[in-house]
């Protein structure tokens, strides 16, 4: 067993037009270790997994695989050489059965083969993922969702890969299905393969990483090994001071008066129901991993997530309403933003002075008919608030960059004068630039007198934005934090381990 | 064999199920209202419309699984049975099929080529074949309706064979056989399913849009030069812009079958019961004297029929899922619960 | 933020920018050319350059243009096409002929056929916005409406009297221009400024360009399906009026491939609109852009019949026109596409 690396990159570079998305990352696992991976958003994972699995091609620096240097061209080539990653988007075919997703693409099954035959040749590698007990015949679609990533895994096994890069395995799975993940992977690290763990959940890193690699910024900010740290040092390591600078100072004192109450929530995914209220021109915080129930809550309320109950009152008109709708939502004057702009916040192929008018078509139109004036100079408005060139207003929406995007989608919402607005992962993707630019105005929105609630994984953005935060935890709120309280430290705790479960404290049942 | 598991069937595919309980039903209804319906020359009539409507439906069932349809497969047929007609008089019909089958299979491998490569929807490339491959028809047979001049010469394909059969409809079964064990026993024809069913995740798992889609167009070229070659034969007449009628009945036969819209999901037991049930409905109306524009009428009723169970079936579905769902939510809260009291 | 970042994002932006518009116009450009090579053609064909002949083709284009003027809301929303186009005329005719031959006269005739038209158009309409398919549902849809408009008028001719009160659509002109062309130039304006100019046309923009993101904002294709089925359907009756008119009778099969030369009426329909330009998946395109590619098809043909072709050689043509422009345009937009 020789002692070298057997993948390594040394000096990679990744820009994106003056975007430096990787600034210099030195990375190197070996056989049979785990490597984990973390940084926070925006530092560049998932650009440098994008490499590292070859779907990316335009970077500088130099691949090295068991010694020797290589060119990972496409995701063909990187799978030829042992590299495979298991996205976090699942990609099985939910109409076909087990059996046939694992050998699915690729020359590693037979060409003629009946269920059966296929059933047999699938069960080893269903073992070594720890999926002893499901029936390779089974169609996919019946699978649950932790089952499912394992058969994912299952399928990239079946490549008899050296090293398997997983990006966040275990988000929206369960206690026992991460516990599963991580016996797989363990499991494979005694069968001398290699595993690059990247994930937002430290404790996990601390139970199966080796050593850890800390991104920040766009370069490897330090790798080290897992007996050397704890959690403090990491999240030190993760965010650093200096990054704080982004936020604007912010107002510890909840004033005002309510101007949303919350009454009963209960979205499917929430353990039990929820009532909380937001004030004028506060900015509360939903904090919690993907699956906990933070983006869930904003989704219900802006009426597109489905509700076992729950009622919404604007208190200053009295009003309350069931949130069924978008449509109910925009009409109350509440604006949401989902964390998937691409799919659902932008109109990519039309001009992004449309865009900014488009919830709104009745500020700019007389009894139907489009008043160019007004549209103009909303848009305009709207751009110039939102530190948008003014001069790109007629192109497409597609040719702006992830940051400038992130300011469309959210933007055009003012269109609505929004009371209050949701906000989910509002950053994802964005440059340092860019962040710092929205942060400001989403503060300058709340001194303004609109309340707004952000979710957010992003450790740093939902410590120093919020002046109260909610946490959650698998579905159940665990803490209500305020003032001083609100540092990364608890929310982190609260997030991941909690102290309590507030919600469920109190039951009868 | 697994093909007769019928329990398995009905439990894993519910709407092969429906499609079965549909076909018997419309049979029934026929046998029982036309006294002269359920006799042997009626079962031989069915089988003839059989040999051109299952192969037509078998293609659109394929192209659907796919995700995408054939448009084009009318003009297609209709092509190259101007082809068969205007060559078997001098070249004799054996050499006339081969070569309207060679045409018409390159047809539908260049089609799917484009489909894959450009990536352009079959819906809309199809659009522009049709009307593309019926100028070429009506180029073929000089704009006018083509004939034998000797009209026994194709008669071998329709000798009675075992009661019901004849040499076209044995071929045509044949061919189902063939295509049900591809799909069902090879690579190929898994990878049919995968890009019809999740096309974004066959193609992130390392699935070639190429390979499936040009073998499921070139086998719809295939199944459109075989009908054609069948009906000109066997009418001893091929019109240029005739057998428009097969898209709607054979699509209606595909739904029936069990396909669905969003792909991945029917098979080649469903295209033969469906286009049975097309048959039976086809052929009952022929016997009440119905005329031919009522029959599509009915059938246009039936399509919108089946659509509707498979949306209601589907929202169903949904439905379960999100109890499912819930009822895990449920769960975990109560162990939380007790782990909290303890 | 720093001057010096500013103006190196916006350099970066402009480049961007400049590959943006080439992509964006790159449509353009390429139907520049192909009508640059066509006025080639033009100027060499006998007869061809004459007001009466331009006239001709404009009046030829007239009946597929309307129709595909109102298909083009539908495919610009997202909602692809309709196949039931011809057998909605086919039930408008009827019911204009039926209600003319009654001696009801033009307005109360004309109001038949555009009721019709709103009751078939919103019943699909209605399915496709629940999320029905809308090439099945209307195929489904074109038996169905078929089939009552030959079992209504059982298959026979229906004539109605000369002299009518249709006739001024019919065969009637202002100054030498026929009062269907008239009709055409006024539907292709009147849609081009609904499209432009009205909150409804930016809905339909909107819609098509993005759904999810449409109803995120407060614009749901439920409603909209109905509107563009409706106004597709409407276009169908002012054809099916417009042509009975003509022909002071009707038949069910008057707009099946038994009549005219290019074969499927609804397939040439939906080919005009695709050749125009318009993006299939919606968001992109115009009414104007269809009304000119009716006339650009319509004046291929005529060229064709002034040099002598027959049937054959033209539908050949017009297929070939179609296949070739789908084949660019993907290859012009493959890059704006993602997988599946």
């Amino acid at each position: 067993m020789t002692n070298a690396p057997w993948l390594e990159l040394k000096g990679i570079q990744r820009h994106f037009g003056s975007i430096k998305a990787l600034r210099g990352v030195d990375i190197k696992i070996n056989r049979g270790e785990v490597l984990g991976l973390v940084g926070e958003n925006g530092a560049g994972k998932s650009t440098l997994m994008k490499i590292m699995s070859g779907f990316d091609n335009g970077f500088t620096g130099d691949v090295f695989v068991d010694g020797s240097l290589v060119e990972l061209g496409s995701p063909n080539k990187a799978q030829a050489l042992g590299i495979a990653i298991a996205q976090q988007e699942l990609s099985l075919i939910p109409t076909l059965s087990v059996a046939e997703n694992i050998f699915l693409g690729g020359n590693h099954g037979p060409t003629i083969a009946s269920l059966s035959t296929l059933s047999n040749l699938a069960r080893p590698f269903l073992d070594e993922v720890g999926l002893n007990d499901i029936d390779p015949k089974m169609r996919v679609h019946r699978l649950s969702v932790g089952e499912s990533h394992l058969v994912e895994v299952a399928r990239l096994v079946a490549h008899k890969p050296q090293l398997l890069i997983l990006d966040e395995p275990t988000a929206a799975l369960s206690e026992t299905d991460s516990e599963r993940i991580l016996n797989m992977v363990n499991r494979l690290k005694e069968n001398g393969k290699s595993v690059i763990y990247v994930s937002h959940r430290l404790d996990e890193i601390f139970k199966i990483a080796d050593r850890v690699t800390v991104l920040r910024d766009g370069a490897s900010q330090a790798t080290k090994l897992a007996s050397e740290l704890d959690v403090p040092n990491l999240v030190t390591l993760m965010l650093g001071r200096e990054l704080s600078d982004m936020f604007p100072p912010k107002n510890l004192d909840r004033q005002g008066t309510s101007a949303f109450k919350i009454s009963d929530l209960w979205p499917d995914g929430l353990l039990s129901p929820i009532s909380f209220s937001v004030n004028k021109g506060e900015i509360l915080g939903l904090a919690g991993q993907l699956g906990s129930g933070a983006g869930e809550i904003l989704a219900a309320i802006a009426g597109s997530h489905p509700v076992r109950g729950g009622l919404i009152t604007d208190m200053s008109s009295g009003q309350s309403f069931l949130p069924k709708s978008s449509k109910i939502a925009i009409s109350h004057g509440i604006a949401y933003c989902s964390p998937d702009r691409k799919h659902d916040g932008l109109f990519l192929g039309r001009p992004i002075s449309e865009n900014l008018t488009s919830p709104n078509l009745k500020r700019i139109s007389l009894k139907g008919i489009l008043n160019t004036s007004k549209s103009d100079s909303l848009s305009a408005d709207i751009a110039e608030s939102f530190t948008i060139d003014p001069s790109r207003l007629p192109h497409e929406a597609s040719v702006l960059s992830g940051g400038n995007q992130q300011k469309v989608a959210l933007g055009k919402w003012l269109s609505i004068n929004p009371g209050l607005i949701l906000v989910d992962e509002p950053t994802r993707g964005v440059d340092v630039g860019a962040r710092a630019e929205i942060y400001q105005k989403l503060v300058e929105l709340a001194e303004s007198g609109v309340s707004i609630i952000v979710a957010s994984t992003d450790l740093l953005e939902i410590s120093e934005l919020p002046s109260r935060v909610l946490t959650f935890y698998k579905g159940a709120l665990t803490s209500e934090l305020e003032g001083s309280k609100v540092n990364t430290d608890n929310i982190l705790k609260e997030i991941t381990k909690p102290e309590s479960f507030l919600q469920l404290a109190g039951d009868a049942s | 064999m697994t093909f007769f598991n019928f329990k398995k069937i009905t439990s894993n595919d519910p709407d092969l199920t429906f499609a079965i309980l549909l076909s018997a039903l419309v049979f029934a209804f026929f046998s029982l209202y036309e006294p002269l319906f359920f006799n042997i020359n009626t079962g031989f009539a069915i089988m003839e419309r059989f040999a051109v409507l299952g192969l037509v439906g078998l293609a659109l069932t394929l192209c659907i699984i796919a995700g995408e349809i054939d448009l084009s497969i009318g003009s297609n047929a209709a092509l190259s049975a101007v082809i068969v007609v205007r060559l078997t008089d001098s070249i004799g019909a054996p050499n006339a099929i081969l070569i309207a089958l060679a045409l018409a299979t390159t047809i539908g491998l260049i089609q799917g080529f484009f489909i894959a490569y450009l990536k352009v929807r079959a819906i809309v490339l199809t659009v522009g074949t049709l009307m593309l491959l019926r100028g070429i028809t009506l180029f073929a047979a000089d704009e006018k309706t083509v004939m034998l001049t000797d009209f026994d010469i194709p008669d071998f394909i329709q000798e009675k064979i075992f009661y019901i059969f004849s040499p076209a409809s044995f071929l045509v079964l044949g061919l189902f056989v063939l295509v049900a064990l591809f799909m069902r026993y090879t690579k190929y024809g898994r990878e049919v399913y995968a890009i019809g069913g999740a096309r974004k995740e066959a193609v992130a798992s390392g699935v070639s849009l190429k390979r499936p889609m040009m073998i499921v167009f070139a086998i719809s070229g295939l199944c459109a030069g075989i009908g054609g070659a069948i009906i000109g034969l066997r009418s001893g007449t091929a019109q240029p812009l005739g057998l428009q009628y097969l898209l709607l009945a054979a699509t209606v036969a595909a739904f029936i079958g069990g396909v669905s819209v969003l792909g991945g999901k029917g098979g080649v037991v469903g295209a033969f019961v469906g286009t049975l049930t097309v048959n039976f409905l086809n052929t009952g109306l022929v016997f009440n004297v119905t005329p031919a524009y009522i029959a599509q009428m009915y059938l246009g009723g039936l399509l919108l029929v089946v659509i509707l169970f498979q949306n209601m079936s589907k929202v169903y579905e949904d439905k379960q899922q999100r109890q499912l769902k819930l009822a895990d939510t449920d769960s975990f809260r109560q162990r939380l619960l007790k782990s909290l009291k303890a | 933020m720093s001057a010096a970042a500013d103006s190196k994002r916006s350099a970066s932006f402009r480049q961007s920018t400049a590959l943006a518009i080439l992509k964006q116009n790159g449509l353009n450009i390429f139907l520049a050319i192909i009508a640059l090579v066509f006025i080639g053609f033009a100027i060499t064909t006998h007869n061809y350059l004459t007001l009466f002949n331009i006239k001709t083709i404009v009046r030829d284009a007239a009946l597929v243009g309307i129709m595909g003027i109102g298909l083009t809301f539908v495919t610009l929303s997202g909602n692809f096409f309709l196949l039931s186009m011809k057998e909605t005329a086919a039930l408008c005719i009827i019911t204009f002929a039926t209600s003319m031959s009654h001696d009801y006269g033009f307005i109360i005739s004309l109001v038949g056929a555009l009721a019709v038209a709103m009751v078939s158009g919103g019943l699909q309409g209605l399915l496709i916005g629940r999320g029905g398919n809308p090439i099945v549902v209307t195929l489904g849809a074109a038996g169905i409406l078929y089939g009552i408009a030959s079992w209504w008028s059982d298959n026979l001719v229906i004539s109605f009297r000369r002299p009518n009160d249709a006739e001024w659509l019919g065969t009637g002109s202002v100054m030498g221009i026929p009062n269907i062309t008239i009709t055409f130039i006024v539907i292709a304006i009147l849609a081009e400024l609904v499209l432009r100019k009205t909150s409804f046309g930016r809905q339909v923009y909107l819609i098509g360009a993005n759904r999810a993101a449409g109803k995120a904002t407060g614009h749901e294709n439920r409603s909209m399906a109905i509107k563009v089925c409706m106004i597709a359907s409407v276009c169908c009756a002012i054809v099916a009026v417009a042509f009975s008119a003509q022909m002071s009778s009707a038949q069910a099969n008057y707009f099946s491939s038994e009549f005219g030369s290019s074969g499927d009426f609804t397939i040439l329909v939906i080919a005009t609109v695709m050749v125009a330009g318009n993006s299939i998946m919606g968001g992109y395109g115009s009414t104007l852009r269809t009304s000119l590619g009716a006339v650009f098809i319509s004046a291929v043909d005529n060229m064709m019949v002034l040099q002598g072709y027959n049937s054959g050689p033209r539908v050949l043509s017009v297929g070939l026109m179609i296949v070739f422009s789908i084949l660019v345009f993907a290859y012009i937009r493959r890059d704006n596409r993602s997988e599946g």
